[in-house]
């Protein structure tokens, strides 16, 4: 434990995930492969590879994009966010095997180098049905590859979590690019309505199911909003309001603050996980520290310090409880600063 | 809320309601799968039945014809077929051919033995020189007369596909449409024949020509932005060695959108 990039370590949980991953995987592959022997026997071993891993790798990016909000929805999705990465990496190396291989197929043993020909064989760019429709496919890789290379959490703190975030929001572009290569490619060839269905079906529920987090969030700011404010300080809410244990979270002024109550008492941190922006606030107070609900990354709430040998901080701010009712003070204290929580005893 | 079981990913055991819920979603997901796989895979379009000999190297005895193509007649009691020459990968034969009568002289006329791998689909066969020049075995002097052909040229105007036999005649599936374009486009540049596939009136058999420019030159490069995608076209079509040929106006070609 003494590199502080190593802090999400191997443990049976994770081992557990990655059976389960790699066994839907394995599960996946053999019953599209088991179909095409007994619906087209007459399929080629290159065309079973290369549409056997597509369809997998582009199934596990729906599962991916959808647990994002699903445990934001419902918390009992959490377990499947925990090792998501792992997710990611794996769909890589399965889209890897069908990128290459088709490249091979499609293009190599030709007259000029497989990887040209890829961007120059179809010069239909100005169309739509027509289009290259392989190029798509492989910035899509690209990225994936560029994400998969970086996901360590080494690299989560050399690039800083928020540029490692805004790389990985590249999962969303990696999505648009896939949706455009099967319409504009494989669904140009197969004329049937089911596949058509299916796509858009995919594309729908993952749009929805951001449209419905997103306005739910964004209900939460413009609550927020209209606050009474006084001497620096807004009123946030009742004490009772708040859960044993648990956070109420706001935004105001531009920061994103938990307020955590525990054993009688009131502390305020930034409500940003320092490792992947995971919301704090959803998180619990297990053995007296703050836990991420996305990975347990733990701080401490009166100085929203992680505990050693972990060197994360948090940004704290200033309460006070008036009446029954907790005011925050959004103005920001540096990270790591001790502040005095409220006692609910006194107040 | 606070009394509900709080899920922290690195602890050995996750809390029994998110277990039991997980298992829930874990069974529904594999559940799902299946179904969902079974129905894009009943719903693929189906394959064609042609081969490719892959891994079966096979002599074949014939008359070597150059035109339109290197085409080998090989005969037998009954039959004659008109095989068309390719090469290895994605190239045609006309370069190989020219390597070896460069070493053994030429071979047109010749009865010549070639060796390589058969592709074959819908009444028409391929032979892939899989060893470049060493797919030449051997060759006899036949002194056959060359074939003047039969005046049975006719004005044409077709509506069809532009597809490499070696891929659509059995080495891929699919071998035509989008899918495969790229690939039909990497075979007619590196020399395969062009072939224009049409459908007849029936609505499911194919009539196939050979692609020859006004003047029977070799029009591979000029077709390629048409290549793998439905046209319409003029031009003159005759018979020779076997094969329907079309001598195509370029400048007649429409693509059909
Ligand atoms: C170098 C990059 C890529 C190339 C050259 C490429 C090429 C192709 C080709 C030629 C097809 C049609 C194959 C067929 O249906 O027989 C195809 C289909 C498909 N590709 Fe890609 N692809 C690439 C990257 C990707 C990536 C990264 C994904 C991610 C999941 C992906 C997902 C798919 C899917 C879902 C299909 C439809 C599957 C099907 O036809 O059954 N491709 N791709
Ligand atoms: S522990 Fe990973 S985001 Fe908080």
């Amino acid at each position: 434990m003494s590199l502080n990039y190593t802090s999400v370590q191997w443990n049976k949980q994770k081992k557990g995930y990655d059976k389960i991953l790699w066994l839907g995987i394995a599960f996946m592959l053999i019953c599209f492969i088991g179909f095409q022997f007994l619906f087209h026997p007459e399929i080629t071993a290159e065309t079973i590879i290369i549409r056997a891993t597509a369809i997998t790798a582009f199934l596990l990016l729906h599962i991916i994009l959808s647990i994002g909000p699903l445990a934001r929805l419902n918390t009992k999705f959490l377990p499947l966010l925990y090792n998501r990465r792992h997710l990611g990496v794996s769909m890589f190396f399965i889209a890897l095997i069908h990128g290459v291989f088709s490249i091979i197929q499609f293009h190599a043993l030709g007259d000029i180098n497989a990887v040209v020909s890829v961007f120059t064989s179809n010069q239909h760019y100005q169309e739509i049905s027509e289009f290259p429709f392989q190029t798509l496919g492989f910035f899509a890789l690209l990225i994936l590859f560029l994400m998969a290379a970086t996901s360590h959490d080494f690299w989560l703190n050399n690039l800083s979590p928020k540029i490692w975030k805004t790389l990985h929001m590249g999962v969303y572009v990696v999505y648009g690019l896939l949706v455009l290569h099967v319409a504009l490619g494989a669904l140009q060839y197969e004329d049937h309505l089911v596949d058509w269905v299916f796509l858009l079906g995919g594309f729908i529920a993952i749009l929805s199911l951001h449209l419905v987090t997103g306005i739910k969030e964004n209900r939460r700011l413009q609550k927020d909003r209209d606050l009474l404010k006084k001497d620096g300080f807004y009123e946030v809410c009742l004490i009772s309001d708040i859960p044993e244990s648990c956070a109420k979270t706001i935004f105001l002024e531009g920061e994103n603050i938990a307020i955590f109550k525990y054993d009688g008492r009131l502390s305020a941190v930034n409500n940003v996980c320092k490792h992947q922006m995971g919301p704090l606030g959803e998180g619990r107070i297990v053995d007296g520290c703050i836990t991420c609900p996305w990975h347990g990354y733990q701080y401490k709430p009166e100085d929203g310090k992680a505990p050693p040998p972990f060197t994360e901080k948090l940004k704290t701010y200033q309460l006070k409880v008036l009446d029954g009712k907790v005011w925050v003070n959004p103005d920001p204290n540096e990270e790591g600063t001790y502040i005095e929580p409220v006692k609910l005893e006194d107040a | 809320m606070s009394q509900e079981e709080f899920y922290i990913g690195w602890q050995d055991e996750m809390p029994l309601s998110n277990k039991q819920f997980i298992k829930r979603i874990l069974i529904g997901i594999f559940i799902l799968i299946p179904l969902f796989l079974m129905y894009v895979v009943l719903f693929q379009k189906p394959f064609n039945h042609h081969h490719f000999e892959f891994g079966t190297l096979t002599e074949l005895t014939g008359i070597y014809h150059g035109d339109p193509y290197p085409i080998l007649e090989v005969s037998d009691e009954d039959s004659t077929e008109f095989i068309l020459l390719v090469g290895f990968g994605k190239f045609g034969a006309e370069e190989i051919i020219y390597d070896i009568q460069n070493e053994h002289g030429a071979l047109l006329g010749e009865e010549v033995t070639f060796r390589g791998t058969l592709i074959y689909g819908d009444g028409v066969t391929l032979l892939e020189l899989t060893d470049q020049e060493e797919s030449f075995v051997s060759s006899k002097d036949k002194e056959v007369e060359p074939f003047e052909g039969l005046d049975n040229s006719e004005s044409v105007s077709l509506t069809g596909e532009i597809l490499d036999p070696k891929c659509y005649f059995g080495v891929m599936k699919p071998g035509e449409g989008k899918i495969h374009k790229s690939c039909a486009i990497r075979c007619i540049s590196g020399g395969i024949p062009p072939v224009m596939r049409v459908l007849q009136d029936d609505g499911e058999s194919y009539e196939y020509y050979l692609l020859k420019g006004k003047e029977e030159e070799n029009i591979n490069k000029e077709v390629l932005p048409y290549v793998a995608e439905t046209i319409s076209v003029s031009g003159i079509s005759f018979y020779q060695n076997g094969w329907k040929v079309l001598k195509l106006d370029l400048e007649s070609i429409e693509r059909n959108k």
